[in-house]
This record gives C-alpha cells, structure tokens and sequence, in this order.
C-alpha cells in the first residue's frame, strides 16, 4: 500500500521531456510558474494553458496521473476560487445579502484556479519525468555558485539523496512492520485517536531501531570508501547540454516572448 | 469433508495499471488440510511470500478466495483480525518485529490482542517460550539484548503464543547458524507433532524441507509447480533442476548410485541413507 506513494512520482518513460536535461527541465519549470503568474489576461491565459496541454502529451506520462495530483488539491483550488469569486470591485452582476458577484470577481476566480492547477501541473511533470537523484543533482549543480558563500551545497545535496533514498525503504520496513503486528492482531484501522496513536508503537519502536541501524551501517559504508564531502569530488554522469536541450531552452524563451507580447498588446483583466 | 484451509485461484497483482505491474501469484488452486506440515519451495520472487500472505488475510487477493473451513475470510473484512488469531504468520527476519521492555511482554502482544484474560495470556506466553526453548531467565530481559538466534526465536514464540490452527513461517531458519538452525527445526516439529496443528514454513534448504516436511509446495514463476509428497516431489530432480531447484545432496547421491545400479531407493534423509548403504559395505559396515 504505502509502496504505491513511493513509486508515485517518477514515471519511467524515454520522451523527448524525460531526455531533456535534470538542470534546463528545472529551470524551465521554474519559468513556466513565473510565466503563469505574470500573465494579466486571457490571451496569454490560453497560450499557457496550451503549452501546458502539449507538455502533458508530450511527457509520455498517462493523464490519469495528472488528474489525480490535480485531485489532490482540488479542494484548495475550488476554495480560493470560491473565495475570490465574492472580492471583485465594479459592478455587481448577482447580488445576495452580503455576497456580491461582480465581472472582475469571475476573472479572479478563473486565474487563481488556472495559476494553482498550473502551478501543480508543471511540478508534476518535473517530478514525473525526473528521477529524484536527477533532480538533487540538477539543484546541486545549479546551486554551485552559493558554496563561494560558505554553503555547503554538495553536503545539502548529499543529505537530500540519501534522504530520497531512503524513503522507499523507510516505507518498505513500515510495509513489513505493520504486516508482522497486524498477524499479531494489532488493530490499526478501528478506535479513536488515542487508540489510533497507541497502536502506532509496535510499528514505530521497531522503525526506529532499523533506521538508526541502518543510518550507521551507511556511515560506516561511506567512511570505509574515504568518502569525504564535495571538495574535489568528480561526478560519475557528466550532465552535457545537446541540441534537444537547446531547442527546449528556445521554445521556453519563445514562451516568454509570446507572454511578454500578450501582457503589452493586450488590457489587463487580473 | 472441507479442507482446513483451500485457495480457489487466488491472483495477486501488485501495483495494477503501472509500470511495475507485477503479476506475483497467478491463479492458484491448493487444498491445505488439517495436521499437514507443508515446505514451500521455489525460487526468489516466485511469489511464496506473497500467496502466504494472502493466507492470512495480509493481502487481499486482486481474484480468487481464500477459505478457512470452508468460508470465504474476506466475507466480512471486519472480522479479518478472528482469521489472523486463526493462521498465524512469522516473517522472514521476524526479529524486526520486537518492541516491548521484555521479551515476556513482547511475547504478550498476541493473546493479549486476542482480548484474552491476564492469567491465560501469561500461561500461554510462558508455554510458547518453553516451546521454543528460551529460557526463564531471559524473559525479563529487554528483546534488544538478546542475540540474533534468541531474538528470532522470541519472536517465532509470540506467534506460537497465539495457539493459530495454522502456523506459517517464511524462512524461519534464514540467516542462523547450522545449530541454531538445528534447534528452530526441532522445536517446530515437536510443536508439530504434540499440539497437531497445521504447519506451512518456506524455505530455500531443500535438506530441512526434506527432514520435516510431510508435503511439498513447488512455487515457480507465480505458478503452483508441483505439490505432492516429499518423496513424490524429491524424485523428480529433472524437472525440478528446470526451474532451477535442487534436490537434497544426498538425494542426489542416492539416486546416482542407483542409476549406477546398487540397490538402493529415493532417499530424502542422512539417516535413511545410511541405514540403506551399510548393509552394502562389506562386512555389512560392522567396523564403523
Ligand atoms: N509489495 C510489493 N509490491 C510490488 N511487487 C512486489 C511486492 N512484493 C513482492 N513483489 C514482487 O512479487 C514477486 C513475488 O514476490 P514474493 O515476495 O512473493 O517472492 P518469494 O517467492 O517470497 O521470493 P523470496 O524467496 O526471495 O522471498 C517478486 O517479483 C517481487 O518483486
Ligand atoms: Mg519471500
């Protein structure tokens, strides 16, 4: 059960977006939430949205995926869409009491609704087309220029790798764990909270003990291979830009013309 | 009559509709009838733990029931925990598991899930402990203390203190050394023979499936392979080497020296093996 949440994420596939590189496809994502919150009105509203719908089809990834992560929070989404539809200024069109509806606050709601499901959308065809240790090794790298300022950037990266591969075998043992007290008769499905609560030791003590065994053991792996931190330490996978990579960073910066162009050509509705 | 417990086509699919769709166990029919001391073998991730499991009510199956005495066991999925007192289960490197202060309270864990009274829960702890052969004076100990073999053997004893109808055990010898391997066997099949409850154990030493067992499972490919008698399982070496199993060595042996024409039968055990070769020797073995 808990296994499906692990391998949630990362979807292996060899699409054009999965080839591009870790460093360019978090750049561009980055990019592309700025674009969709600087954008004021429905022209360019619409050429992001179609941009989103060609990096959907293009990631190779089935769209059931992206209607679930959509699904997860389409209750904030719905919320604050809601909320804003009442906080327009102008002419009310509906009236109730105190709640009034006004044109500006339709437009309100239709782009904080598009902006979050955005803002989810590009994430997640980042996390489901990279690797998590491609990711971490992007950020490192992208992050290199901070370590002039005493950062310890490799050691941040480092920290996160392991704690991303960690994760699937943290749940793998909970999987395990909760199985072996549930054939004892653990009951962790019925009571209240604090029941709920207290059948959670049997699972956790056991967890507890593994993991700082296990902590160990890879302290003591990596000690025993002279592992030392990031200085003058080389990569195994040299990251090279290719030209699929340059097309992509142009078709980004085509994006951004084209919002540019929208935001002067057209009035501003948000 | 109703076996004990029956699977009608249990299918397990782990992660459907992914990538990682993984077809673990396929459609398998197997009768396990009551007093039978059943080894499961077969290859890695030939889905033994995962049709186990399934015994238990740990793993709901995609297909296919799972009956105890005759009734389905997800019939009424809230009643799971009566069918988990009923077929008990030890995991592979079950000591993981241990959490209590003592190893007597861990041992505890299960009666005392089973909402039994106090003194029962203790009589029965107690009783599985001498079962397994831990000694009174570690029963206070922390099960942090303990070394490998006894923590494993607490843990085998918290499952036992359940009293299950069935006792599974998932390669409950891995990773022991050849004695301590020795005692585990031992205090199982006596368990076996004196409360004649069922026993289903897996294991990858054909030479322990061939001491204690009555039948044999084969698992291959998430497949039931074969399941007959030990020794109707054992004198099929070819077919077994096919699916890349071994016989015991000294079934083996045995059966060499027969093709090489000595009259000797299909042995599964040192002892029989012995018993057959010495009249053989000249002087019928006496000076040994
Ligand atoms: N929770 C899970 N999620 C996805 N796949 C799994 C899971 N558990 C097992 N599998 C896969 O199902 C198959 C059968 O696994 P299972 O653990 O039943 O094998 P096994 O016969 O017990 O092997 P072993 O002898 O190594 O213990 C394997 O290919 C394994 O990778
Ligand atoms: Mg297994």
């Amino acid at each position: 059960m808990t296994r499906d949440i692990a391998l949630g994420q990362y979807f292996p596939g060899k699409s054009v977006i999965h080839r591009l590189d870790p460093r360019l496809k978090l750049i561009l994502t980055v990019a592309f939430i700025v674009y969709i919150f600087v954008v004021h009105n429905f022209w360019g509203l619409g050429f992001l949205i179609l941009c989103t719908a060609a990096m959907l089809l293009t990631s190779g990834v089935p769209v059931r995926l992206y209607f679930k992560s959509i699904k997860g929070i389409l209750f904030i989404v719905l919320f604050t869409a809601v909320l804003n539809l009442f906080y327009g200024s102008g002419e009310p069109l509906w009236q109730w009491g105190f709640l009034t509806i006004t044109q500006q606050g339709i437009f309100n709601a239709i782009f904080i609704a598009v902006r979050i499901a955005g803002l989810v959308l590009f994430s997640s065809v980042l996390t489901f087309t990279t690797s998590p240790t491609d990711l971490t090794d992007a950020m490192e790298r992208l992050l290199k220029p901070l370590s002039k300022l005493h950062v310890k950037v490799h050691e941040i990266a480092m920290m996160m790798t392991i704690a991303l591969r960690f994760v699937p075998t943290l749940l793998e043992e909970t999987d395990k764990i909760m199985a072996a007290q549930k054939a004892r008769g653990a009951d962790m499905e019925s009571g209240g909270l604090m029941q709920r609560i207290k059948a959670l030791v049997p699972v956790l003590i056991p967890l507890f003990v593994s993991s700082f065994r296990r902590a160990y053991d890879l302290a003591m792996a990596m000690e025993c291979r002279c592992y030392h931190g990031g200085e003058g330490r080389t990569k195994m996978k040299v990251l090279h830009l290719t030209r699929l990579d340059a097309g992509a960073a142009l078709a980004g910066i085509a994006a951004l013309v084209v919002v540019i162009l929208c935001n002067v050509f057209f009035a501003r509705v948000f | 009559m109703t076996p004990l417990l029956e699977t009608k086509n249990v299918t397990c699919v782990y992660s459907p509709h992914t990538p990682f769709e993984k077809r673990a166990v396929d459609s398998v029919s197997i009768k396990i009838e009551k007093g039978d001391f059943i080894g499961v073998i077969g290859h890695t991730g030939s889905g033994k733990s995962t049709l186990i499991q399934m015994l238990n009510g740990l793993i709901r199956p995609t297909s296919g029931q799972v009956l105890l005495n005759g009734r389905d066991i997800w019939e009424n999925p809230k009643k799971i925990r009566a069918v988990r007192f009923k077929v008990g289960m030890v995991f592979q490197y079950p000591e993981d598991q241990l959490f209590e202060e003592t190893v007597l309270k861990d041992i505890m864990f299960g009666p005392r899930n089973m909402g039994l009274p106090d003194e029962e829960i203790e009589r029965r702890a107690r009783d599985a402990a001498h079962f397994v052969g831990l000694p009174d004076e570690l029963l206070e100990r922390s099960p942090f203390e303990l070394s490998g073999g006894e923590k494993r053997r607490a843990a085998i004893a918290g499952v036992i203190a359940m009293d299950p109808d069935v006792l599974i055990l998932d390669e409950p010898a891995a990773g022991l050394d050849p004695a301590g391997r020795d005692v585990l066997l031992s205090s199982i099949t006596s368990y076996h023979r004196t409360r004649g409850n069922t026993v289903l154990f897996v294991s990858h030493s054909m030479e322990d499936v061939a001491r204690v067992a009555d039948r044999v499972l084969v698992m291959n490919d998430a497949h039931v392979e074969m399941f007959g008698t030990t020794k109707e399982v054992f004198s099929q070496a070819g077919r077994l080497s096919q699916i890349g199993l071994q016989v015991p060595q000294i079934t083996q042996i045995m059966s060499i020296l027969k093709d090489e024409g000595y009259p000797v039968e299909t042995t599964l055990t040192l002892e029989e093996a012995v018993a057959q070769l010495l009249p053989l020797l000249p002087k019928g073995g006496d000076d040994l």
